[in-house]
């Protein structure tokens, strides 16, 4: 009341008045913010995101910002995966393998000449450039076309509430946001070594290189390592893979030793338990690479046209002021709930920057829509991140959903687990005399009951196409009984799954005599 | 008296390129320029005297690259009367966003600084030098 009066004979015209007696009388979580949601970051967790939130009406922006590599590569809105990461990636992973078909073709009749073909790297850099180009633009049109506001800058926290940012003429401006959802992403590691910067690339630049990457190193065994030096090798390049300690960790143990083992049959060098020193550029402009053998303690040298780091990428936490919101951080990664709150409650966080989480497109994407879809449309349905599929494209494909053999022995003791497995002989592959040596694919599910199915792996051609469906099958309580009771589809590699018999735990042999009976 | 300058330009450069030299010249060069800034578009395209044709186009857009040759040629032969804006729409994103182009390439015929006709996608010659027919004709109106 007194409040009111005070207002009253302060002489300020009446819609000031109104507005001020109105915030006033209100408490400041109904404060007016510029914007409902501002996401910081244009890929894939903070575009789905954004996309989903204003199809509930809320006003949102979205600030994404390339910082170029040190080899000077930037790309345009859309993130990781549409730029330097899963698209680019495929294409070039089937420009591999068309380079292999070509040769199939001869054995199939065709009369095409299959001796020292070789690709034309500015080529299939250029296609796969204008492709993600075309990408970046119908990224743009939508986010116009769904009206969230799109600025090409880096959104730093000021206050929980208030981001800064720079805009392209020098003009410091800001704005405050109801809910923050941080999705920043992450970008490759670099060792700490002599030259790793000066002369060493990663996936940010390979997928836009343009020189012809010629003999390769490729350091690092995860799946980014795995993949470039495998589609590396089948455009004709001659890669080799250094590995500090495991292949593939994180996956299933024996899965991951049948890939390298393909790799190696393939003819890509592996130099195993092997740490880089330093990289030095020679007079005629080759890198002369330094490393250790940490098993043997022996150094040794080498050298190669190009050098590719692949052990791993840091959260982009950096650049953003966290600590001007308060947010927790674990290293470079924020610290998320099961509802992708961060310590502060209006700000939230999803994709590669969360800690501890599966680092995948389809996660961000899925994460990203039903948290939008519980801050705008009262929704409570949180994300399942349990039993994710994914696959490693390497010429023959990795994919696998739920547990590896290993996690469910350690969660359910091993006389609780049988596994069942199988090698396999695809159809296609006998007239060319593929080799099937590592076609093998297996089941691992609980002993008793029905057999409920506790994960599924699979080496072979199009194994993200073969496991897809499978996930769903998963994610609705599959069993041993219900999979072996499905009548498959022939012929298929995927319809192995519906024949496996032969487990583990009988010690008998898994290859396959015959193929239809 | 610009129209009679142009025309023996014209001429001139029919003749350079009927005597194979290895140059590309550009034949009118106050008709068809590529568009530098929003101020640029403003003064050539929007407070233009005659009709305007912007052609939105991209370098990563494989039938811009066929549609920008032919709508040049067709353009050369309207002799004045018609000019040809190209606009980058990378470089200028927010210029072709502020026109609705989606799937590019995009022609545009800009009349007294409104859009008066609009054809997206690849099309044959024919079809093209018909739908400039009809702008230059709409113009004169």
């Amino acid at each position: 009341m007194l409040m009111f009066k005070a207002l009253r004979n302060s002489r300020l015209p009446r819609s000031v008045l109104l507005l001020r007696f109105a915030s006033s009388a209100t408490t400041t979580s109904n404060c007016k913010y510029d914007y409902d949601l501002v996401v910081l970051g244009g890929g894939s967790g903070g575009l789905a995101c954004a996309k989903e939130a204003v199809e509930y009406g809320a006003h949102v922006l979205c600030f994404d910002f390339v910082k170029p590599t040190p080899a000077g590569t930037k790309w345009g809105v859309g993130g990781t995966c549409v730029n330097v990461g899963c698209i680019p990636k495929k294409l070039m992973h089937q420009a591999s393998l068309l380079g292999e078909a070509v040769h199939e073709a001869v054995a199939y009749g065709w009369n095409v000449n299959d001796q020292n073909i070789k690709p034309d790297w500015k080529k299939l850099v250029k296609s796969v450039q204008d492709h993600i180009k075309s990408v970046n633009w119908v990224t743009r049109v939508d986010l116009r076309d769904k009206k969230v506001e799109y600025v090409n800058s880096i959104g730093r926290f000021v206050d929980p509430h208030t981001i800064e940012y720079i805009q392209k003429q020098g003009e410091r401006k800001q704005l405050t946001a109801k809910y923050v959802v941080v999705a920043v992403g992450g970008r490759p590691r670099y060792p700490s070594i002599p030259g790793a910067t000066e002369f060493g690339i990663t996936s940010d630049d390979i997928f836009s290189y343009e020189k012809e990457p010629g003999r390769t190193l490729v350091v690092g065994a995860g799946y980014v390592g795995l993949e470039c030096a495998c589609f590396l090798k089948g455009l004709g390049y001659d890669p080799t893979v250094m590995v500090r300690s495991i292949v593939l960790r994180g996956f299933d143990r024996q899965m991951s030793e049948f890939l390298a083992a393909m790799m190696l049959e393939r003819g890509i060098r592996f130099l195993n338990t092997t740490i880089p020193l330093a990289v030095e550029r020679r007079a005629d402009g080759k890198l002369l690479v330094k490393y250790q053998n940490t098993t043997t303690k022996t150094d040794g040298s080498d050298v190669f046209d190009t050098v590719l780091w692949a052990i791993g990428r840091k959260g982009l936490t950096e650049d953003l002021n966290l600590g001007a919101a308060g947010v927790q951080t674990y290293n470079d990664k924020i610290i998320v709930d099961h509802t992708e709150a961060t310590n502060v409650p209006h700000i939230f966080a999803v994709g590669d920057i969360i800690y501890g989480r599966p680092e995948l497109t389809p996660v961000a994407i899925l994460s990203g829509r039903l948290l939008a879809r519980r801050l705008f449309a009262g929704s409570t349905q949180l994300m399942d991140y349990t039993d994710v599929a994914t696959t490693v494209f390497t010429p023959l494909e990795y994919s696998c959903v739920g547990m590896s053999e290993e996690m469910a022995i350690e969660k359910m003791g091993a006389e609780n687990i049988e596994v069942f497995h199988a090698y396999y002989k695809p159809t296609e592959f006998f007239i060319p005399q593929k080799s099937v040596r590592h076609c093998y694919l297996k089941a691992v599910a609980e002993v008793s009951g029905d057999q409920k199915i506790l994960g599924l792996h699979y080496i072979g051609p199009v194994a993200g196409e073969v496991i897809q469906g499978f996930a769903a099958a998963l994610k609705s309580g599959l069993t041993v009984k219900t999979l072996l009771n499905t009548v498959g589809i022939h012929p298929t590699t995927a319809e192995e799954f519906t024949r496996l018999s032969i487990t583990k735990r009988s010690g008998r042999d898994p290859t396959p005599a015959s193929c239809c009976s | 008296m610009q129209r009679q300058i142009v025309n023996v330009l014209g001429n001139v450069t029919r003749q350079v390129r009927s005597n194979q030299r290895a140059f590309s010249v550009t034949p009118k060069k106050r008709e068809i320029f590529k568009v530098q800034s929003s101020e640029d578009f403003d003064k050539k395209v929007k407070n233009s005297q005659e009709p305007v044709i912007v052609d939105f186009f991209a370098t990563w857009c494989n039938p811009c690259k066929l549609l920008t040759p032919r709508i040049e040629t067709i353009v050369g032969e309207q002799a004045g009367s018609i000019k040809l804006a190209k606009v980058d729409i990378d470089e200028h994103s927010e210029l072709a966003l502020d026109y609705d182009v989606g799937a590019v390439p995009v022609l545009m015929v800009m009349q007294n600084g409104k859009e008066v006709q609009r054809m997206v996608g690849l099309q044959d010659e024919d079809k093209i030098r018909a739908w400039v027919a009809t702008a230059v004709k709409n113009a004169k109106q």
